[in-house]
């Protein structure tokens, strides 16, 4: 006789463990969501407020830490704290769906609490511990499902990414700090003028590099891809919408604030990176079909928006425009407050997705809109943010950034009269393609039929996961609608950004928004306001038109002749994206292979075919193996000093001291 | 330019349009002059198919008479089907003529779709396009010439 044990699963012992979770849940959550609403208090303290700093001697030997705080800090500190907010009362619910063990719960605060303290550091020491912590608490929280294979070769490639941009910036700012002579920010941006050009561009060179690293900007762009499907959602959102913006604080403080106004080519070079990054991010992004790989690949080209709109205000500041600089530069201080609204609010949406079908994969998913409504909504809203189109969160932004290109005055200047309508057909093919992969991440993962057994079985999320959406859905209809609520804190910032024309009357956020010096004026809430209107207009009418009607006819859905429709005659990620990946085909290379079975007995006769296709990324094959290889050459040469014995280690050692003596003497 | 020297040299080669045949049917849309059809092939050996091509080409031109064939039922005002009907083919073109809005009209265009003709009784075969829905007008030959097929739809659409 067989007998099948099946592990058994006490009943007993999951009532109290998962009371305790539900506990930890609330308490990471919550301390999140409080941390967050901290950060948003003092970061608008400090935009409206008196620059405030704090020294803390004790805390770090000999150099003591050194936190300032100024309006531009401030923004990024209440961006920050918002998207923690919403983060944090959603993950109270993820966190018990997802059964989170206790790590992430403990570093989901101390991430956030990290995050927020990277703006506020005032000098290089305290900015590169804070730096770190952000970093390491980051990389904890990627690993927390670390038990699959995918998510531990993500968190490596996070790591050494994370690493090498760390380096870069270590390297720069310690470059910086011996050139003036000083640790505080302040004192460093004292004596920036009277640096030399060679060491002004080669800190201008690793920053870039390295906080673009961090952004996602291109060519050290490949951990976003990677590391943001894998992490758990709460934690994709905050690294895609706050952490990121990391990265152009840091080119914000140290290029063009501390260091800047630079040469020309600063701003051409900024340029140059972030349009380059944007049209790659959303090549990328539109033939994706994993969701979370969608939503980071579109954070790379929002990122790369942000960096061209900064470099464009630092290249127009600098040929004496001041005013237009100024436009390009609220686009791009508006841009990084609609991109952590709209991206917080796609990744939390993904990610109760996820948890309600454990799917990624467009191609398997569909149906939601019946099943999670509420979800769908959300999804919906953050999409249209993120496809730049009126009534979505990144449209005003947008907006502002190609009119700063467009009315960019170019009296003889080549460089100008080249860069900015290259810029323009960039950011042009950006918003066009960035409308393709919304549509497509809508269309094919929301709507229509389900795919798969698991998208049909699909529930709603519980109600601090819906609560946390919300929240962040709010601050997408305020910057779609009412962006003239940010107006006076924007104004605060600007004059802090004296450097890139931030001096000059920016545009006005009222009702209407009107731009200094051009011709061209927008108001989204009377957008809104009209179609609404109109929307009602038409309801009403049709519904007075329908007294008149026939009573309408029901009849089947066409289904070319054949008998009923089934989920696998809709259009998929896949085949929606197939007519963009033929047409940039040199720039993406997919790798496809088609293979065709035919019957034995017949030639002429199929019995199937296979289609199989693969999107890797292009830049990280072509630049990253020659890299990797140089890398591991030089380990190799490093290891034979390196062969274990405590004899030659002690060796080592000696003549360290020795010629740290004869140096020091 | 050799091209407009061409034109010139060739001249008009489409069929001339003689007086409007008597109407058959009354239009199913209430409006003369605009038909617009759905092709099915039920079970057709292609004659009728390259007749109907024909009929739509260049030279015998039936789009002139307010003809169009369109891709979906949906548009259509009725169907213009060939061929025996199959038994593959027979609840497709049930749901085909169920997919177009009524009024509608129904046209046979061959021997087949009329009344089996060569392939009547054969293996296979569910029987003619009339023993499976009603037809509404009957084009006879095997095939069909593109001219009489041109005459019928011109008797449809009044012009």
């Amino acid at each position: 006789m067989a007998l099948h044990f099946s592990p058994a699963v006490p009943e007993l012992g999951e009532g109290p463990r998962a009371a305790q979770r539900t506990r930890s849940a609330r308490l990471s959550g919550g301390l999140t969501a409080a941390l967050g609403a901290v950060g948003l208090a003092l970061g608008l303290s400090v935009i409206f407020g008196a620059p405030r700093h704090l020294q803390i001697a004790w805390l770090l030997p000999l150099v003591g830490t050194r936190f300032e705080l100024d309006p531009v800090s401030g923004v990024f500190i209440a961006v920050t704290g918002a998207v923690s907010i919403s983060v944090g009362i959603y993950s109270v619910g993820y966190a018990q769906r997802e059964r989170w063990a206790r790590v992430p719960m403990a570093v989901l605060p101390l991430f956030v609490a990290a995050m927020l303290l990277v703006p506020a550091a005032g000098s290089v020491t305290t900015f590169l511990l804070v730096w770190e912590l952000m970093a390491a608490a980051s990389l904890i929280l990627v690993l927390s499902e670390h038990r699959r294979e995918a998510v531990r070769s993500a968190g490596i490639f996070y790591a050494i990414m994370t690493q090498l941009g760390f380096a870069m910036i270590l390297l720069a700012l310690v470059v910086l700090s011996a050139a003036s002579n000083s640790d505080a920010f302040t004192a460093i941006a004292a004596h920036a003028g009277n640096l030399s050009p060679g060491t002004r561009a080669t800190v201008f060179l690793l920053t870039v590099l390295g906080f673009g690293s961090k952004a996602g900007l291109l060519p050290l762009h490949a951990w976003l891809p990677r590391a943001h499907p894998e992490a758990p959602s709460p934690v994709s959102s905050l690294m895609s919408a706050a952490m990121v913006n990391m990265g152009i604080y840091g080119i914000i403080r140290i290029d063009l604030q501390i260091l800047g106004p630079g040469p020309r080519w600063w701003g051409l070079a900024l340029m140059i990176l972030g349009g380059v990054s944007a049209v790659f991010g959303v090549l990328q992004a539109s033939v994706a079909t994993d969701l979370k790989r969608l939503l980071a690949y579109s954070t790379t080209e929002n990122m790369g928006l942000i960096t061209l709109a900064l470099g464009a205000a630092a290249l127009l500041s600098s040929s004496g425009a001041p005013k237009v600089a100024a436009i390009a530069l609220t686009a791009a201080l508006l841009h990084v407050l609609a991109h952590a609204a709209f991206k917080t609010l796609a990744f939390l949406a993904a990610g109760s997705v996820l948890t309600a079908t454990g799917l990624r994969d467009l191609d398997k998913l569909g149906g939601l809109a019946r099943r999670m409504p509420v979800t769908t909504v959300m999804f919906g809203i953050g999409a249209l943010g993120a496809s730049g189109l009126p009534l979505g969160a990144g449209f005003v932004s947008e907006w502002l950034l190609l009119q700063s290109l467009i009315h960019s005055p170019h009296d003889g200047n080549t460089l100008l009269a080249l860069a900015m309508p290259l810029s323009v057909g960039a950011v042009a093919l950006t918003t066009g393609l960035g409308i393709a992969a919304m549509v497509k991440a809508f269309g094919v993962g929301f709507l229509a039929r389900p795919r798969s057994g698991a998208a049909e079985n699909a529930r709603e999320a519980p109600l601090s996961m819906r609560a946390g959406m919300v929240v962040a859905a709010t601050a997408c209809a305020v910057f779609a609608i009412w962006p003239a609520l940010l107006g006076p804190a924007l104004r605060h910032v600007l004059a802090a950004l004296s450097t890139v024309g931030g001096h000059a009357a920016g545009p006005q956020l009222g009702t209407y928004l009107r731009l200094p010096g051009v011709a061209g004026s927008l108001a989204p809430a009377l957008l809104a306001a009209s179609l609404l209107a109109s929307v009602l207009v038409a309801l009403g009418l049709s519904r007075w038109g329908a007294r008149h009607r026939p009573a309408p006819v029901l009849a089947p859905l066409w289904a070319s002749g054949s008998d009923a429709l089934s989920p696998r005659m809709q259009y998929t990620a896949t085949s929606f994206a197939e007519p963009l990946q033929r047409v940039f085909d040199n720039v993406l290379r997919p790798d496809t292979d088609v293979e065709v079975t035919h019957f034995a007995e017949s030639q002429y006769l199929v019995e199937k075919v296979t289609y199989r296709t693969r999107q890797a990324d292009p830049v990280e094959q072509r630049l990253y193996p020659p890299v990797v290889r140089a890398v591991t050459a030089m380990a190799q040469a490093v290891r034979r000093a390196h062969n274990g014995s405590i004899h030659l280690y002690l060796t080592y050692g000696a003549i360290g001291l020795l010629i740290v003596l004869l140096v020091a003497q | 330019m050799s091209w407009i020297g061409r034109i010139r040299r060739t001249g008009r080669i489409v069929e001339p349009a003689n007086d409007a045949p008597e109407a058959c049917v009354t239009p199913p849309t209430g409006v003369t002059g605009s038909l617009q059809l759905r092709h099915v092939d039920a079970g057709s050996c292609n004659g009728c198919e390259v007749e109907i091509s024909g009929a739509f080409s260049a030279v015998y031109d039936a789009e002139r008479f307010g003809v169009r064939l369109v891709a979906s039922p949906r548009h259509a005002d009725g169907i213009l089907a060939t061929g025996v009907v199959t038994h593959n083919m027979r609840q497709p073109l049930l749901n085909t003529l169920g997919a177009i809005p009524e009024p509608r009209v129904v046209i046979a265009v061959g021997d087949c779709a009329c009344n089996g003709g060569l392939f009547a009784n054969g293996h296979g075969v569910a029987g003619s396009v009339a023993d499976v829905v009603a037809v509404d007008v009957e084009v006879l030959g095997c095939p069909p010439t593109p001219a009489q097929i041109v005459a019928a739809l011109r008797a449809v659409t009044g012009r």
